[in-house]
């Protein structure tokens, strides 16, 4: 590339202001629970309170007699496809004659009132046949085996240390509860206006399920409030629009607190036993693992979930011998899927936990154990892959060693564990450290066909050079909207950008996941921008742009840029891919699966009141590589907030089930950090450039997720002196 | 939610002759809790007496030196009053480790004391509950029940009492004031509360034509010197896994003199620890003698798989506030 703009205010590589951020903190966001149409109806959902049952006969007499409603489907009613998922279709729209998970939607109701549709629904009469519920994934359906095998399968080691690992299901939390809006259109379509992840596959998704060709299913994408992988699969896309198509009227779905919890998939459980064997000197010479994940009734992307505990599954570290087994079953538990992380999280808590074990059988620190193994640029993943961006795992590990310790207490009791509950004043309080680091897959993998597209036009308003970037990638409070603009500022040297609603009116963004969409979205702008700038250039003749002038090859002006837009706006549209990934081997696991590998390190610091067995995590100091920190203030944000979902996992978030029912789903009992848990934080941002990525950027959702949870428990480890072998860990695991 | 009639007191005995007609109204305070169960569909009030306006919001001062506080001081109010943290510091704490400021600006004293337990099958009209239906069962018993009760627990119910500010209460000998159109009766709040026994669905002394009209703390020189303790899963905004309220006060010969003790989050009612407070009174203060007494007050705890660590947890709780009254009392 010739002619970045240089200059240009609010380009890649600043944090300008975000749109939404004002809103935001001011309440007058408008969320997809906000959105309104007059008439509308309100739709709302019969759910399974069984995790399994057959269904012998729905009667819904009493649902239909009650004034105000509208209409009450059930899967009769579904006029295109019953069945919808990411990767397998297997969930259906509305149960048929079975029920798989407790929450399953059975019927759906719209009503003029929200309190309406609510009774309507429960009036609803479902004969239900109990049937008995597998709830141990270790007794359920085989869904996908990932094996990988490198070198030896019978190579032995001086040192061997063996554990079994567990992590609880983890919620995604998000504050904004599914919602959204359908509105009947006159061509027979429906327009969905709708908080996700993902337009596109939604909206293939609610085609096939409505029996419709999909340029009559017009996505737009509502507010969201926070995603996390929580809104990847569908939850009320295909009801509302039902609704919407059965009583000709817009129809409003908005779950509740409680209805949330049901309502989309969650974090998969997971028991792994690992065994690590190592030189005297310790280095690595194999590990054997084995990863069961529970998926819960429906597929959702448990697939590719495995694939990633599997081909991530020994952490950043070179180990020439590998046997690894990383399953996923179907239970009667809720559908897990996609959450931040992705399959790393799990892993991660295991292998950073057998290196410390590692270490402390070697009488090593535990860094220096990581350190004589840690990846580097050209290391081989076990699936023989290899890493061939930056790799600076060792790197990351110095430096949150080399941080300053974390100051002693001040004596505030917030500092302390139990902060003002009024526990612990400073006695019986052992400080412990922690070390995690971990790795993660950047985008789609496993050879899918991963693309993103922008329309990228330049024209002028009011005499002046703007531009308009319209992709269909959601914002889900990352900041990609600010970030769009940005790179179309850099690449046009133009500061007035507009980002238009992201809809389907334009090709696929792809989803706003697997830390992907800066990478992608903005590779697509980026690209979208050169090919306007390219056809700007070549109405006069030009080689570059400068300071708003055409430029000759010898720096000459030849145009203004205003006077080359006023001959017509530039639009380019542009559908942008990644290089190539390609399928594992079914047998071995070998095969190129990833497009780039990202990494971050952790550094707990925790005080423990042995005593009582509470944690206070005083400090975290995290070092990350994020290639090119395009919107720094971001970068921050995203390692501040998935240090946060991590340090929640390795202390307090767990969704409680027994025999297949969800026994905590309200955020009074399902806990997640508060601002008094989270303790202050030193961020430190490496920008080591992959070749290969736009700016040479890496994605930076997910890391901070994977390392914080491992090194949090393991600086309580160091505390108290106990195994520690499951998250969360709860007071009675330290006391106990 | 079921529809229901709304109508404001102004006049205390307005508000109950209504009630005394209309057995199916219940009384509206802070909302906080009551609301949220009719949300639920745990409670279905045909009316709501709203009792907000009533004049019952006064904290006086008695000229014995106790306190007389009126049923509808919000939380807040209570917690922040100077003559409560001066004269019983673990009241206050109580409070304010309870809920949110935002909720805590809202509840009110008689609502805070009958709120009702977040045992997470009371709230799961799905579960079998003897609270919410008596004789359906107990599903607690077989389920997920880390938070439920240990001590003053039946077959019939394992509930855990969930309020922090009857903790205290009920180591200060509180008297609970209520009246009805027949009357006034006074009540200790170590009374007030029911063992749910065979039937759980009764859980306090109060009549349904009965309104709280205020709390009496006695005047408890030894409460000066108190601590209230909650152990949770995290640092703010959650129940109690332990709490203890902790007074203590040592003799001359330095033997302890006064001790008032009451646990929460491990018992279905508000938990006053007389066992260990007999153990101690006259005892030498020393981590045994802390030890004994409340290992004796926890030797009635009958546990459940999910929740047995609670009974050393409470244990180690109690060692260590009476632990830190002493050090301070030592020290000062
Ligand atoms: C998210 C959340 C977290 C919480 N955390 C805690 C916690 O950590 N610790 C804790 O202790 N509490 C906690 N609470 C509970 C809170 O303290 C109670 O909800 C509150 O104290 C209830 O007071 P209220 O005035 O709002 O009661 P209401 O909801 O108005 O009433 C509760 C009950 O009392 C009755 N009532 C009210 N006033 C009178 C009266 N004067 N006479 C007779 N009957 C009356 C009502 O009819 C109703 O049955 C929490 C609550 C929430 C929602």
């Amino acid at each position: 590339m010739t002619t970045v703009e240089a200059g240009v205010a609010g380009g890649v590589g600043t944090s300008p202001k975000r749109p939404d951020g004002g809103l935001k903190v001011r309440g007058e966001f408008a969320f997809s629970s906000d959105l309104w149409a007059d008439d509308m109806l309100w739709g709302a959902t019969l759910r399974s309170p069984h995790p399994h049952a057959r269904i012998r006969g729905i009667d819904i007499t009493a649902a239909v007699a009650l004034p105000g409603v509208y209409a009450v489907l059930t899967h009769e009613d579904v006029p295109g496809a019953k069945r919808y998922g990411l990767e397998i279709v297997d969930q259906p729209v509305l149960a048929m004659g079975e029920v798989k998970y407790q929450g399953e939607p059975v019927a759906v109701v719209a009503a003029d009132h929200p309190e309406t549709a609510r009774r309507a629904a429960a009036r609803i009469v479902v004969d239900y046949e109990v049937l008995p519920a597998v709830t141990e994934a270790s007794l359920g359906v085989l869904l996908r085996h990932v094996p990988i095998r490198t070198g030896d399968p019978d190579a032995t080691a001086d040192v061997v240390v063996t554990g079994e690992y567990q992590v609880g299901m983890q919620d995604q939390a998000f504050l904004g509860p599914e919602s959204g809006l359908a509105v009947p259109a006159e061509d027979g379509g429906v327009d969905l206006y709708i908080a996700t992840q993902w337009l596109h596959v939604d909206q293939k998704q609610v085609a096939d399920c409505l029996g419709l060709p999909a340029e009559k299913v017009r996505l737009t994408l509502a507010g969201v409030g926070g995603a996390f992988g929580a809104r990847e699969d569908l939850s009320m896309q295909v009801h509302a629009s039902l609704l919407a198509l059965h009583t000709g009227r817009p129809v409003k779905m908005v779950y509740g607190r409680e209805e949330s919890f049901f309502g989309h998939v969650h974090r998969h459980p997971a028991t792994m036993w690992y065994e690590h064997g190592a030189t005297r000197d310790g280095k690595l010479v194999y590990v054997k693992a084995k990863i069961v994940l529970d998926g819960g009734a429906y597929a959702s992307s448990s697939t590719a979930v495995a694939a990633n505990a599997a081909t991530l599954g020994i952490g950043p570290y070179e180990v020439p011998n590998v046997v690894m087994d990383a399953s996923v079953y179907y239970t009667n538990n809720p559908p897990c899927g996609a959450m931040r992380g992705f399959g790393a999280v799990q892993a991660c808590f295991a292998y950073e936990s057998q290196m410390d074990k590692l270490a402390s059988a070697l009488g090593l620190d535990p860094v220096e154990v990581r350190l004589r193994n840690a990846m580097t640029t050209g290391s081989r993943m076990p699936t023989g892959q290899i890493v061939e961006g930056p790799a600076p795992v060792a790197d990351l590990l110095i430096r949150v060693r080399s941080a300053p310790p974390a100051p002693e207490g001040s004596g505030d009791l917030r500092e302390m564990p139990g902060g003002v509950s009024n526990t612990t004043h400073g006695e019986g309080v052992v400080r412990g450290i922690g070390y995690g680091i971990g790795i993660k897959n950047v985008a789609f993998s496993e050879g899918f066909d991963d693309y993103a597209t922008a329309r990228v036009r330049l024209e002028l308003i009011g005499g002046e050079p703007a531009v308009l970037v319209h992709t269909a990638a959601a914002e889900v409070g990352q900041g990609l909207v600010t970030v769009q603009a940005q790179i179309a500022r850099t690449e046009l040297g133009v500061e007035r950008v507009t980002v238009a609603t992201a809809d389907t009116s334009v090709g696929s963004a792809g989803s706003s996941s697997a830390s992907r969409q800066t990478y992608m979205t903005g590779g697509a702008v980026r690209a979208a921008c050169q090919a306007v700038r390219a056809a700007l250039l070549a109405r006069v003749g030009g080689a570059r742009l400068d300071g708003g002038k055409v430029l000759s090859d010898s720096g000459a002006v030849i145009a203004d840029l205003a006077s080359v837009i006023g001959d017509g706006p530039i639009e380019e549209t542009v559908e942008w891919r990644h290089r190539p990934t390609y399928p594992l081997d079914p047998v071995t696991g070998q095969g190129n699966a990833h497009v780039q590998y990202a990494f971050a390190a952790h550094r707990a610091t925790v005080d423990v009141d042995v005593e009582l067995g509470l944690v206070r995590v005083v400090e975290i100091v995290t070092a990350q590589d994020v290639g090119k920190a395009v919107n720094p203030l971001a970068v921050e944000g995203q390692i501040h907030g998935g240090t946060a979902q991590g340090l929640g996992l390795a202390l307090m978030e767990e969704i409680q089930m027994v025999d297949g029912i969800v026994r905590n789903p309200s955020f009074t009992d399902y806990l997640i950090p508060t601002i008094l848990d989270m303790p202050p934080m030193k961020v430190d941002v490496l920008e080591m450039a992959d070749p290969h990525s736009p700016y040479g950027l890496r994605g930076v959702g997910e890391p901070p997720t994977i390392s914080s949870t491992p090194a949090v428990v393991a600086a309580v480890r160091a505390a108290t002196g106990k195994a520690l072998t499951r998250v969360p860990v709860r007071p009675e695991h330290i006391v106990g | 939610m079921k529809t229901f009639n709304y109508l404001r007191a102004t006049d205390v005995d307005v508000a109950l002759q209504r009630i005394a007609v209309e057995p199916g109204a219940r009384f509206l305070g802070g909302g906080t809790n009551l609301v949220d169960l009719m949300r639920e569909g745990i409670e279905a009030p045909e009316t709501l007496i709203d009792i907000t306006r009533l004049p019952l919001d006064g904290i006086e001062e008695l000229p014995d030196g106790g306190l007389r506080i009126g049923a509808l001081v919000r939380n807040s109010d209570l917690a922040a009053h100077p003559v409560v943290r001066g004269r019983y510091p673990f009241l206050s704490q109580a409070i304010l480790l309870g809920a949110t400021g935002q909720i805590r600006n809202m509840a009110t004293v008689g609502g805070n004391l009958l709120q009702r337990t977040r045992c997470l099958y009371f709230y799961d009209e799905a579960s079998a509950c003897n609270k919410r239906e008596p004789g359906a069962g107990c599903a607690a018993r077989e389920g997920f029940n880390r938070g439920n009760a240990v001590l003053g627990t039946s077959d019939a119910c394992v509930a855990t009492h969930p309020s922090d500010m009857a903790v205290a209460l009920a180591a200060i000998d509180a008297v609970v004031e209520v009246r009805s159109s027949r009357g006034t009766r006074h009540i200790p709040l170590t009374e007030f509360h029911l063992l749910p026994g065979t039937t759980p669905h009764l859980e306090s002394q109060l009549e349904s034509d009965e309104l709280i009209t205020a709390v009496e703390l006695p005047p408890l020189p030894v409460a000066a010197h108190s601590y209230y303790r909650k152990v949770r899963d995290r640092a703010s905004y959650a129940f109690a896994l332990v709490s203890v309220a902790a007074a203590l006060d040592f003799g001359a010969d330095g033997r302890i003199a006064d001790v008032r003790l009451a646990l929460g989050g491990v018992a279905t009612k508000p938990w006053r620890a007389r066992t260990a407070e007999q153990l101690l009174l006259g005892a030498a203060a020393s981590e045994d003698s802390f030890a004994t007494a409340a290992a004796a007050e926890l030797a009635a705890a009958v546990p459940l798989p999910g929740n047995a660590f609670k009974i050393d947890l409470a244990c180690r709780t109690v060692v260590a506030v009476l632990r830190r009254l002493t050090t301070e009392r030592s020290g000062s």
